[in-house]
């Protein structure tokens, strides 16, 4: 069996295929979610035109509002070049749809005289659906004509703003370890990377396994093979072996995650995250080592599901159907991912949690958004290991028949027999 | 141990058809041992059996003394080379090769080693660190024939060795199977290319339809096969001796067979008499003989027609 594993192993650590998952899955992953931060939406200067014929004052604050410079820590606002125009909106529109389709002026906007009472602006551009700077628009209006109407109440902007001014959250997690800092968005992040990976590498691996299983089968490797040893060890070699190369994999992202966070800083705040979203030092290493028990337990689960489907059938094609059967668990907590994610201690993270066939990707993910209780991981663990123990006795038997068998397709009554046989 | 493999009453039933019925085989060791049948006979089956990768629906088998059913270990000093074959393709030789004599139970440097010496005496030096894959199929049968016997097994069983290997490496796997039973060990395997069994067999055992119809020693079974053909050659035949002998009422009706002829005796009739009769003839007697069958001539007349009632067993080649 150790032999087995060994060359499962090495084949697959030398492999080019595994040299180039192990790199560049890490870069598109992160490319994949730092791409928006880098593009965005955000940066860059509109140009707006103010056409005034508000009452005196609002039109210069508007301007004065938008000219404002971005507030730090926000680095996705724009910076406004605005020009302010007095003439009636009829005799400079049609020049100024001129500039704005020469891309001259990004948009523009109106003040009626009536603006306060009307309580409406036109805004013109030539892509309505950049809601950022129509928002900003809305604001510098909305700012300039509340000041009207305070003024007119006879209050003060400035002191109305101070006594409204909104509560601040602080947010922090209580554990058993006591109470721990770190934002709802720090841990929203960790949750959904944990969840993905352990959902990425079982279906990756887990296919792995089938297809190796499938190539022993049709090239008729495996009766020599069996000939030399029990086929459930060559199973278990199989298994295990692949689960080492995915265990290797981890171990190097890992590392590499740890380095990366280090001077990550930069990127998650343009993500607006903490700085500290991706590094491992603030995460409880408890999450960490959980997850790491459910990917374990998720793959060994999957891999005997997979392994069972590999020696049942005879092509690719023909595993495909099985496959996507088997897989269906897999990718539920996934749909599910927002409700698990945002509320991690509701029925349906709870109850998704609890099947052992969905427990693997679910649970690494509502722990690292929340302080689940002990009860339940030490359940959905058993829970998982137990099928994971039933389900290779079963995978076993189908295994071991399967994989001499060849001609048609083997129908759901005849996997039977084969259990009752084996 | 006398038998390097027994089979006895061995069967193997599948829903619609008889695969393998009430056979029975003995190997004696040190031998070269041929299982021959047409397609279908069930001798893929019956291999696979002994192999213990089938389960038998009945009989018993003990390979190299022990029943490979209960004591899996046994496997270990058998070689076995399946009737299809396959590697693994996107390994490299000398790794397949290590990692089968591996799973025999060799320690890996002797793996190596032995591995090393196979690949240069077939020949596939410069190829150890090739993929296998990139090999031509020729190669790659070799590989997978290193990989069979590099574990310096006691019995080889051969399905099929020789298919899809072109003459110049079935001359290299016969000088294999020679080498084999020089050593002193034991070779079993399957053919239905019967110039190639006669070539190289000690012991045959015809099988058609699941059944055995003959088994022994080759020059047994030969003899017992014998018709009442008798061949004959002159030196220097005098111009007009075809007639004389054509004309001859005691040589029954003989055919030239090159530059020999050949005649057929009722099993009442007496060889003797025939000698002398071709004793007088004007030409001197050169050679004079009783024809042995060829083993295809045998295979032809016992298994003929009665070999095709079974259809071709889903589950086995030949």
């Amino acid at each position: 069996m150790l032999i087995v594993l060994q060359r499962e192993f090495m084949e697959r650590v030398r492999s080019r295929g595994f040299v180039l998952t192990t790199v560049l899955l890490p870069l598109f992953v992160g490319a994949l979610t730092m791409l928006p931060a880098m593009v965005g939406t955000g940066g860059g200067e509109r140009r707006v035109v103010v056409v005034d014929r508000a009452p005196a004052g609002l039109g210069e604050l508007v301007v004065r509002t938008l000219a404002r410079p971005a507030a730090p820590g926000q680095p996705d606002a724009y910076t406004f070049r605005v020009e302010r125009v007095a003439a009636p909106l009829d005799e400079v529109r049609a020049g100024l749809n001129r500039r704005v389709l020469a891309e001259e002026i990004d948009a523009y906007v109106y003040l009626p005289p009536d603006l306060v009472a009307a309580n409406r602006v036109e805004y013109r551009a030539r892509n309505v659906s950049n809601l950022q700077v129509e928002r900003d628009v809305r604001r510098a209006v909305s700012l300039a004509v509340q000041t009207a109407r305070l003024g007119a109440a006879g209050l003060d902007v400035e002191q109305v703003a101070a006594l409204l001014r909104p509560v601040e959250i602080h947010t922090a997690r209580i554990t058993e370890a006591g109470e721990e800092e770190g934002s709802a968005a720090a841990s929203f992040f960790l949750g959904y990377v944990l969840g993905f990976m352990v959902y990425m590498l079982v279906i990756l691996y887990g296919i792995n396994v089938m297809r190796s299983v499938l190539e022993e089968k049709t090239n008729r490797i495996v009766e020599v093979i069996v000939s030399s040893m029990k086929a459930t060890h060559l199973m278990a070699g199989k298994i295990l072996g692949v689960g080492a190369v995915a265990l290797l994999q981890v171990a190097i992202w890992a590392v590499l995650g740890t380095v990366a966070s280090r001077h990550s800083g930069g990127l998650m705040s343009r993500l607006g995250l903490p700085a500290d979203a991706l590094s491992t030092a603030g995460v409880d290493p408890w999450v960490l080592a959980s997850a790491a028990g459910f990917f374990l337990l998720g793959f060994l689960l999957y891999a005997a599901l997979f392994a069972a489907v590999g020696a049942a059938v005879n092509s690719e094609q023909e595993a495909q159907q099985f496959q996507t059967v088997a897989l269906l668990p897999l990718i539920a907590p996934m749909i599910f991912i927002t409700q698990v994610i945002s509320d991690p201690l509701g029925r349906t993270a709870t109850t998704l949690g609890l099947i052992p066939f969905t427990a693997p990707v679910t649970m690494p993910m509502r722990m690292a958004s929340a302080v689940v209780p002990a009860w339940q991981v030490a359940m959905s663990l058993a829970g998982t290991l137990a099928a994971v123990v039933l389900v290779s006795w079963i995978a076993g038997k189908i295994y071991r028949i399967g994989i001499l068998s060849t001609g048609k397709k083997p129908s759901l009554r005849e996997l039977g027999h084969w259990l009752r046989a084996a | 141990m006398q038998h390097a493999l027994l089979v006895e009453h061995l069967s193997k039933r599948y829903a619609d058809h008889t695969a393998v019925d009430d056979l029975s085989l003995a190997v004696p060791t040190g031998t070269i041992f041929g299982i021959l049948g047409p397609n279908g006979a069930g001798k893929s089956t019956t291999i696979r059996m002994v192999m213990n990768i089938i389960v038998r629906d009945a009989g018993r088998v003990l390979l190299l003394g022990c029943d490979p059913e209960h004591d899996r270990e046994v496997l270990r000093r058998v070689g076995y080379l399946p009737e299809e074959r396959g590697l693994y393709r996107k390994m490299r030789v000398v790794d397949v090769i290590v990692f089968f004599a591996r799973l025999k139970g060799v320690d890996a440097p002797t793996a190596r080693r032995e591995g090393e010496r196979w690949i240069e005496r077939m020949g596939l030096g410069e190829w150890r660190n090739a993929r296998v894959e990139t090999l031509s199929k020729g190669m790659q049968q070799k590989v997978q024939f290193i990989t069979t016997v590099v574990h310096g097994p006691d019995l080889l069983i051969l399905d099929e060795p020789a298919s899809g290997l072109d003459p110049v490496n079935q001359e290299v796997l016969r000088d294999t199977i020679l080498e084999t039973r020089a050593r002193g060990q034991t070779v079993v395997f399957s053919t239905h290319n019967m110039a190639q069994a006669e070539e190289l067999c000690d012991h045959v055992c015809i099988i058609a339809a699941g059944r055995k119809v003959l088994d022994g020693r080759l020059r047994e079974v030969k003899r017992a096969n014998r018709t009442g053909r008798y061949r004959f050659v002159f030196d220097d035949p005098p111009p007009g001796m075809e007639e004389l002998l054509l004309r001859d009422a005691r040589l029954g009706a003989p055919v030239r067979a090159g530059d020999a002829w050949e005649t057929e005796l009722e099993p009442h009739q007496d060889p003797a008499e025939l000698l002398a009769a071709l004793a007088a003839l004007p030409a001197p007697l050169a050679r004079f003989e009783r024809v042995e069958p060829s083993l295809h001539e045998i295979f032809v007349a016992r298994v003929g027609d009665a070999a095709r009632p079974h259809r071709r067993p889903e589950h086995a080649g030949a």
